[in-house]
């Protein structure tokens, strides 16, 4: 009897990943269709109106660059510790823990002019996304606990504080009971770039090259790379592991936490309890598509930011948002298997042992 | 079909008329770039121990692995008791009652003794006590002490050897193959395996016994068949009347030692010094005792010891990767004992760790990001790395060692291993050292390999440079090595001059009867 | 503090922590196995509202269940085609589900919210049993998804600890190639555990929705499958303990609308954040210990096993 095997191939496809990409993006449209007829819809229409939502004028492009940006930091926050081998499942709870921080600042900084504020804001968001991740981090460095678990958890926890933060002392007296923290601040709001994309927009495009500069091209991102590649190689190569996890991680919660602050004052009034709306594990899938790359962590982004825009626009012709959603993760399982077979190929071999070749 | 479990027959002499239990014939098995077994055959008696030698590389295991299923042979044949059997998996070669116990022992650490024994070989309904008491039952039956409650990481290697021969006795095996089986082992507990060996014999089954040790196959083997280069050099021969010299012969061939070993250096000044120098193991215990060694400039210090008595350890603690807990390291003036090991490299410390991926080299960077790995701190403008000066670096080592890659900055997965070593001891040795240790510098490479890291060792010494050799490979170290040191159980037992002494004598020391050694 | 209202919370308790058993159960399997799928919130999704629209369908509670854990069977399938198939990386593939779930179940469930349900599994009665004073409320008056739990348990406890297929199961888990050179499947048993604990993950989201709600609502898991992952580490990969947790945790749930009622000045959000809090220390705890001894956690969770590359 011969089963079919995956076998290495001796050479792994060129432009595997891109290619991977736009096969995961073909898979998803390809379902799209099949669940839009489903529910009674003209599938070519729909994706028109998506296009059209999200890429087909430039306020379309300003209100996906908006989405990107969260997507894209989530995502960098990510990758940055996926680069030496780590995983932040965190970002969700560290952008709230930013939004917090940001907020915090507001409260007390109530009469700082704009200039002064919303950097304040931003590098307290910064601060937060971080604090959140420290624990997990020493944990981490420290005694080797698991950090997907422990950054998976604190989501959770983070999640919570903002309730009971807007259900409690952060409550709008003006709310009529509502649980619903104040407005921000006029003066503490992200100045605008154009149509409605806000400046986060360059700052989340800065911070992302900055990363991919200092992967690709410093001292710091090769010790990272070698740490990401072999632990016991870093410890050779004089590189002192539990430090750069403590950094990793830190840092990576505070691109995260920054996602949020950048969320808040950028795209939205006041802290909510869904102000991460998902985008910490988007950012995961981000990262896991652009293969832990900054570089491709922006395009990428891009790309969801717009599926997600135009997924918002088709409810008006009664299409179920979610549709959207599934694409986003149809993508993902559609880029992976075309990633697994850029790197193996089917073999039908008899049912025996596969030799090793030593 | 046959009653070879009849505990009456006493193994020599009911075999005349039954074929052999185990007939290999021309057994050709090819590799990429090695031909592992050219042509050979084994044949074993029923009821009998019987011994493969053979040095490194000799096809020993390969032989076995096509006897156990593991790889199918590119040609011959496979008889086991005189029928022809063509094993497609490891369960067909055991459906035969051929088992293995192979040197990476494959047993789940947090299950008992006696869940491990049956896994895969148990009624539907697991009753523990009843497994328990088999497997007891069974251990006592061959006299392999073992504690079925006991959890497997718990154990010493010794104790879960005797776990992986009782599953293949579980399974009812009666034809047992050991892959050096005493690599693992102190002198004590091999002895041990020998009692336990002979009595599986006794019991009317058949044990094939992998080894490069002389005197382990005087000790309790029938017969021994000598493999060298792949092919079989001497079959059965029987163990009483041959003596131990005339094995040795004819597994390192004709060709005399003495010829072969490269003119000796002007020796200077001491290089490294170490003094009472002692660690701790993987498991937490001593793994090395106040060991003291000195390498002058211009020799090489070879080391030599059965897998597990401290070398690997003692590379470590020299280069800085295991913390010491006593003694000191210097290299010429310098006290390294409290150094980082990127302060070792820099004060003139080579080192060519035994993993070669991943410790010496990093499995998924480039050719340049890895020849950079000791160095790129010097690489440096500002906070970033100059690129052009690492690939000017990288290409000057792939020169200068004739490392065949392709782009450098490829990652290093697509290197042979040959290639893979000549970057690294090419990376350790381009910074002018005055110290190398390199530990297993020549394992598992092909032979253009070999010859090519020893030629570099050598000309390393030429320049003067000290060197601390670990090999498990004996003839490496006598061709070598200017003075050899053997290690037993963490201590430097015995010092020898390769040039006069006796491969027995080495032997002796490697498993603790130093007594005939020149002791340091 | 009245004697209704701490038999309503036990009541409760164990009313929870039979929903969050059956998620934390099915993931435990599979992380046995050697898989860790953090698609169970996906899963339950999924469960939930096929539930729910094949009860308004066919009024049958018990073919809407069937449909339940089918359905979670087939998402969790799919984690176990890319991770066990194509050995895709377990962390990416099962928070895609996640994903693919919650928006799949929307999907579906588009045209059910706010319905009633078209079939409710009702409470057990076990006749004089359930009149027995505090046993009777709190244990034999529950939902049968109750009952399902503890059965669902026992069984999970006896195959894991007392069958060859558990010690096969759990040797995929702990060293798949030993696992394999046994002469077991590894694909197979890590497919089958994916599979019977996406079954489970179903059961606890059609409980949502055929017996707890009983009404279909996007959001309506609402992280309680995250709790079900932690539960698996707070008990340590025990059937036993991760009964024990659900307990615990199922008194966490119980107690947030009722705190009040007991007097406590306490924020109920505050409480709800315990579970993480503790499993967060549990594992702490875990690695800590793991230095002298192997940890609960089976060694090869989360790594794929391809023998072609032994």
């Amino acid at each position: 009897m011969s089963r079919p095997v995956l076998a290495r191939r001796d050479q792994v496809l060129r432009g595997g990943q891109p290619l991977a990409f736009g096969v995961g993006l073909l898979v998803a449209l390809v379902v799209g269709v099949v669940l839009l007829m489903g529910s009674g819809h003209d599938p070519m229409r729909v994706y028109e109106r998506m296009f059209d939502a999200s890429l087909g004028s430039s306020r379309a492009w300003s209100v996906t660059l908006n989405r990107a940006v969260p997507l894209g930091l989530a995502g960098l926050a990510v990758a940055v510790a996926g680069s030496m081998g780590l995983w932040n499942i965190g970002a969700e709870g560290q952008i709230m823990a930013g939004a917090i921080g940001a907020t915090w600042v507001a409260r007390i900084g109530e009469g700082w002019p704009g200039p002064v504020l919303v950097p304040a804001m931003l590098a307290a968001a910064v601060v937060g996304g971080g604090l959140l991740a420290l624990g997990p981090a020493v944990a981490r460095a420290r005694i080797g606990v698991n950090e997907i678990i422990t950054t998976l958890m604190l989501n959770e926890v983070a999640l919570r504080l903002v309730q009971w933060l807007i259900h409690g002392r952060w409550k709008d007296p003006d709310s009529h009971g509502f649980p619903l923290a104040p407005m921000l601040p006029e003066q503490g709001r992200l100045p605008n770039l154009f149509e409605r994309a806000h400046v986060g927009v360059v700052l989340a495009g800065v911070v992302i090259a900055l990363f991919g500069l200092a992967a690709s091209r410093t001292a710091w991102g090769y010790e990272l790379r070698v740490a990401g590649s072999s632990g016991a190689t870093a410890r050779y190569a004089g590189i002192s592991l539990q430090r750069k996890i403590l950094t990793v991680l830190v840092v990576s919660g505070g691109v995260a936490g920054l996602a949020g602050g950048v969320e808040l004052t950028g795209a939205s009034d006041r802290i909510t309890e869904g102000l991460s709306n998902g985008f910490g594990f988007a950012g995961i899938i981000v990262a896991a598509l652009a293969l832990m790359r900054p570089s491709g962590v922006a395009a990428v982004a891009l790309l969801f930011g717009a599926v997600q825009i135009g997924g918002q626009s088709i409810q008006t012709m009664g299409v179920s948002s979610s549709v959207s959603t599934i694409l986003q993760a149809l993508i993902l399982f559609g880029a992976i298997a075309a990633g697994v077979f850029s790197r193996y190929r089917v073999e039908m071999v008899s049912g025996d042992a596969a030799e090793a070749a030593a | 079909m046959n009653e070879t479990d009849s505990t009456s027959c006493s193994p020599t002499n009911s075999t005349a008329h039954r074929p052999p239990a185990v007939e290999l014939s021309g057994i050709w098995k090819r590799f990429p770039g090695v031909v592992a077994n050219a042509g050979a055959h084994l044949t074993v008696l029923t009821g009998t121990v019987h011994a493969v030698l053979g040095e490194n590389g000799a096809g020993k295991s390969t032989l076995m692995n096509v006897l156990a299923g593991v790889y199918r042979p590119d040609e011959g044949e496979v008889r086991i008791d005189g029928t022809a059997r063509h094993f497609r998996s490891p369960a067909d070669a055991l459906a035969a009652g051929v088992g293995m116990v192979h040197q990476e022992f494959r047993l789940v650490p947090s299950f008992t003794v006696a869940e491990n024994v049956v896994l895969g070989a148990v009624d539907r309904i697991v009753r523990r006590q009843s497994i328990e008491s088999a497997v007891g039952d069974l251990a006592e039956r061959f006299g392999l002490a073992t504690d079925p409650v006991r959890p497997v990481w718990q154990l010493s290697m010794g104790e879960r050897q005797r776990v992986e021969i009782l599953k293949a006795l579980w399974r009812d095996a009666r034809i047992l193959i050991l892959d050096e089986p005493t690599a693992v082992l102190t002198p004590g507990e091999a002895d041990e395996l020998g009692g336990v060996l002979r009595r599986m014999a006794d019991d009317g089954r058949t044990v094939v016994f992998i080894s490069h040790k002389l005197h382990e196959v005087t000790g309790f083997c029938d017969e021994a068949t000598v493999l060298r280069g792949g092919e079989t050099v001497a079959a059965s021969l029987p163990v009483d009347g041959t003596d131990a010299s005339t094995l040795a012969g004819l597994m390192v061939g004709s060709a005399p030692m003495a010829n072969e070993r490269p003119p000796p250096c002007v020796v200077g000044e001491p290089m490294l010094e170490v003094e009472a120098l002692s660690c701790l193991g993987d498991r937490g215990l001593p793994a090395l005792h106040e060991v003291d060694l000195t390498v002058y400039s211009g020799e090489i210090v070879g080391i030599a010891g059965v897998a597990g008595n401290g070398q690997r350890e003692l590379a470590q603690a020299i280069a800085g990767l295991r913390p010491t807990t006593g003694g000191s390291v210097r290299l010429g003036r310098t006290d390294l004992t409290t150094s980082t090991p990127r302060q070792r490299f820099t004060a003139g410390l080579g080192y060519i760790p035994e993993d070669r991926i991943g410790v010496g080299l990093a499995p998924r960077l480039s050719v340049t990001d890895n020849a950079i790995l000791r160095t790129y701190t010097s690489h440096r403008k500002g906070p970033f790395l100059d690129a052009g000066a690492a690939t000017n670096h990288c290409q000057h080592l792939v020169d200068r060692f004739g490392v065949r890659t392709g782009p450098l900055d490829e990652p290093i997965a697509g290197l042979s291993g040959g290639n893979l070593q000549r970057l690294l001891v090419g990376r350790e040795l381009s910074d002018h050292p005055q110290v190398v240790v390199a530990a297993q510098p020549t394992r598992g490479l092909d032979v253009q390999g070999v010859k090519a890291i020893q030629d570099l060792l050598v000309a390393e010494r030429g320049a003067g440079v000290a060197v601390l050799l670990i090999s498990e490979d004996l003839d490496e170290l006598l061709m070598l090595a200017d003075r050899l040191l053997v290690m037993h159980d963490g201590r430097v037992v015995a010092e020898f001059d390769p040039e006069s002494a006796r491969r027995h004598t080495i032997g002796e020391a490697m498993v603790g009867h130093a007594s005939t050694g020149v002791v340091t | 503090m009245t004697e209704a209202s701490v038999i309503g919370l036990l009541e409760a308790t164990v009313s929870f922590g039979a929903l969050l058993y059956l998620a934390a159960l099915g993931e435990m399997i599979a992380e046995k196995a050697g898989i860790l799928n953090l698609g169970v919130e996906g899963m339950m999704a999924m469960g939930a509202v096929t539930g729910f629209v094949v009860a308004l369908h066919t009024g049958n509670p018990w073919v809407a269940l069937a449909g339940a854990v089918a359905a979670g069977a087939a998402v969790a399938l799919l984690h176990g085609l890319f991770t066990v198939v194509m050995g895709a990386d377990q962390v990416v593939s099962g928070l895609s589900l996640t994903i693919l779930g919650i928006g799949l179940a929307a999907y579906l469930g588009k045209g059910s919210v706010g319905r009633p349900a078209g079939a409710e599994l009702s409470s057990v009665d076990w006749g004089p049993l359930s009149d027995i004073p505090w046993f009777g409320p709190v244990l034999f008056q529950q939902s049968p998804f109750v009952y399902l739990a503890v059965v669902a348990g026992v069984v999970a406890w006896f195959v894991l600890g007392r069958t060859r297929l558990g010690l096969a199961l759990r040797a995929a888990g702990e060293s798949a190639s030993t696992a394999d050179a046994a002469g077991h499947s590894v694909a197979g048993l890590r497919l089958g555990a994916v599979a019977m604990g996406g079954a489970l993950a179903g059961a606890a989201g059609a409980y949502l929705t055929l017996s707890l709600t009983p009404q279909w609502a996007e959001g309506i898991v609402a992280g309680r499958g995250w709790i079900a992952v932690a539960l698996v580490i707070f008990g340590a990969w025990r059937p036993g303990r991760v009964a024990l947790g659900s307990l615990l945790f199922g008194m966490t749930l119980a107690l947030k609308t009722r705190l009040q009622t007991f007097g406590v000045d306490f924020s109920p959000i505050l409480l709800s954040m315990l579970p993480y809090l503790l499993t967060v220390g549990v594992l702490v705890a875990i690695s800590i210990r793991a230095r002298n001894r192997p940890s609960p956690a089976p060694a090869a969770l989360g790594i794929a096993y391809r023998r072609e590359e032994r």
